[in-house]
């Protein structure tokens, strides 16, 4: 009955003025992988309430969404695009998983601040909790969305498609990725300017205009207008999903997909650094 | 570092300066910062003036003084809530802290469920809450309402599963700031038995309180602090008497 686990934890900690080492935050942050866990259990019972029509009620959101753009896109101003409704659905789960972890990852740090306020733990369990919340809530979402594709004969058939299925994991690690870094800036950032959660909700709009969610990439006439979508990192990984499960090929942008994993990665370093740089002070701050 | 960690010291504290930032008129808001920024002068308010102190392994020691002398803003640094701005502050061990019992406990969710909650917080993998569970829960004495939603218990019974989590830890260090203030009689009488078990097994404790016996009851060393600085320290009895007779005279 000894405690024999807490030998390795109980680390000699220096601090000073100065900021403390990566790999000794890294460690830390691993160390609390269960509270993260905790979080996002929670969070997720939360939503669905614990049962899977509670999981379905939280799917009405994206479906009303779905309805809208669907009427908008095939009466009003019809697009021409065959299946409509799967070729935005398979692209506006993954623009959702990304949309609500900027926006939640603004709030992550703030919504917690009683606790912010009063104990230790390491603060990049809040947005990490968040985004893997969101990461998870996603993959749900995609067994639906799988469920209506295959209803409507999208059939993975040849093997071609089943490779292009693995697929799916490089593009749920880019995402991933650069939802982290966006969350990391968000909410440290949110904590010094609280109408930052205002501005990111334009910044996120601007941002789903200028990534082909709503309509297809190839409809686009302008070249300028094509490299201008390109840059915003998260066209590429949208288009790779919908080559994926619409189109059913392996992403046909790979070049711009390995722009946006650097891209996702250097925004995961620069919020990193800021997150350390401004966690310093969010006790005092809040 | 091997004869660092072997080191008969638990805390160390190396001329320690903290100052808070006091804004006149602070704006919350970019929106307030850009258009109104002559307002965002903020004047220095010194809490920690130059502390330097070592804590043994296992000992325990108690900080005193009145509102805002700086030993809360001392305990916060100890915890890293917050960070110095100047001096070392070295801990060996690890933390945990019966500053904010109940923290992360949710109100639908089962005192047990909410055991791994908690637990979670203080940075305890699964495993290790697991290993914990049942000593926790006897601890608690709750009994079958384990099992019940933490929004059904009394305030008192919320607190007990708060405490017992937190001691149930097994930190090296334990940090507590006014915590025996609440709580009924049996309930502080079992939260110092606690205490007295935890602090014979090894564990450092630091007290923070206005509670002076109390301290008194579980400390062999005593810091009296007073606009950040240390005023006196020794045996717990003289230090209060000290302390007591310039509040008096003041």
């Amino acid at each position: 009955m000894q405690n024999s686990n807490t030998e390795n934890k109980g680390a000699t900690v220096k601090r000073t003025g100065q900021k403390e080492g990566f790999v000794q935050t890294l460690k830390e942050i691993w160390s609390y992988r269960e509270m993260i866990a905790s979080f996002v259990r929670r969070d997720l019972r939360g939503r669905y309430k614990g049962s899977v029509l509670g999981f379905l009620w939280t799917f009405i959101n994206p479906l009303l969404q779905l309805m809208v753009y669907t009427v908008v896109f095939t009466v009003i101003l019809p697009s021409g695009i065959e299946d409509y409704p799967i070729h935005l659905f398979v692209a506006l789960i993954p623009w959702i998983f990304f949309s609500s972890s900027v926006n939640g990852g603004a709030t992550s740090i703030l919504a917690y601040k009683d606790m912010v306020k009063k104990i230790y733990f390491p603060r990049e369990v809040l947005p990490i909790a968040t985004v893997t919340t969101n990461f998870v809530n996603m993959l749900l979402c995609f067994i639906v969305v799988f469920g209506v594709a295959f209803v409507n004969g999208y059939i993975p058939t040849a093997g071609v498609h089943f490779i292009a299925l693995l697929w799916l994991i490089p593009l749920f690690i880019i995402e991933y990725v650069l939802s982290l870094g966006v969350a990391f800036l968000a909410a440290a950032v949110t904590v010094y300017f609280r109408d930052m959660e205002h501005i990111l909700g334009i910044f996120v709009m601007a941002m789903q205009f200028l990534t082909p969610v709503l309509y297809n990439f190839d409809q686009i006439n302008s070249e300028a207008a094509k490299t201008l979508l390109n840059l915003n990192p998260m066209s590429p990984i949208i288009q790779g999903y919908r080559n994926v499960i619409y189109n059913q090929q392996i992403p046909q942008n790979l070049m711009w997909l390995l722009y946006s994993f650097i891209v996702g990665l250097a925004v995961l370093i620069v919020g990193w650094f800021v997150f350390e740089k401004l966690k310093r002070r969010f006790a005092e701050e809040l | 570092m091997q004869n660092n960690a072997d080191s008969i010291y638990s805390i160390e504290i190396d001329d320690l300066y903290k100052h808070y930032r006091i804004y006149k008129d602070k704006g919350r808001e970019l929106k307030e910062r850009l258009l109104f920024f002559w307002r965002n002068k903020y004047t220095k308010n010194k809490v920690i003036d130059g502390i330097s102190l070592k804590i043994k392994k296992g000992e325990a020691v108690g900080f005193v003084g009145h509102n805002g002398c700086g030993k809360s803003t001392l305990l916060k640094m100890l915890s890293r809530i917050i960070y110095p701005d100047k001096g070392v502050i070295t801990t060996r061990g690890k933390i945990s802290g019966l500053i904010e019992l109940g923290a992360g406990f949710h109100p639908d969710m089962t005192g047990r469920e909410n055991i791994y909650n908690n637990a979670s917080i203080f940075g305890l993998t699964k495993k290790e809450i697991d290993e914990r569970l049942d000593k926790i829960i006897e601890f608690s004495g709750l009994g079958e309402f384990i099992d019940a939603p933490v929004r059904t218990y009394s305030s008192g019974m919320y607190m007990r599963l708060g405490f017992s989590v937190a001691i149930n830890v097994d930190a090296e260090i334990l940090l507590i700031d006014e915590i025996l203030a609440v709580g009924d009689g049996e309930f502080q009488a079992k939260c110092m038995k606690a205490l007295r078990d935890v602090k014979a097994r090894g564990t450092t404790i630091v007290i923070v309180s206005h509670s002076l016996s109390q301290i008194e009851e579980i400390c062999e060393k005593s810091y009296w602090i007073n606009d950040g600085r240390i005023m006196m320290e020794g045996e717990p009895k003289e230090v209060h008497n000290a302390y007591l007779s310039a509040t008096v005279q003041n």
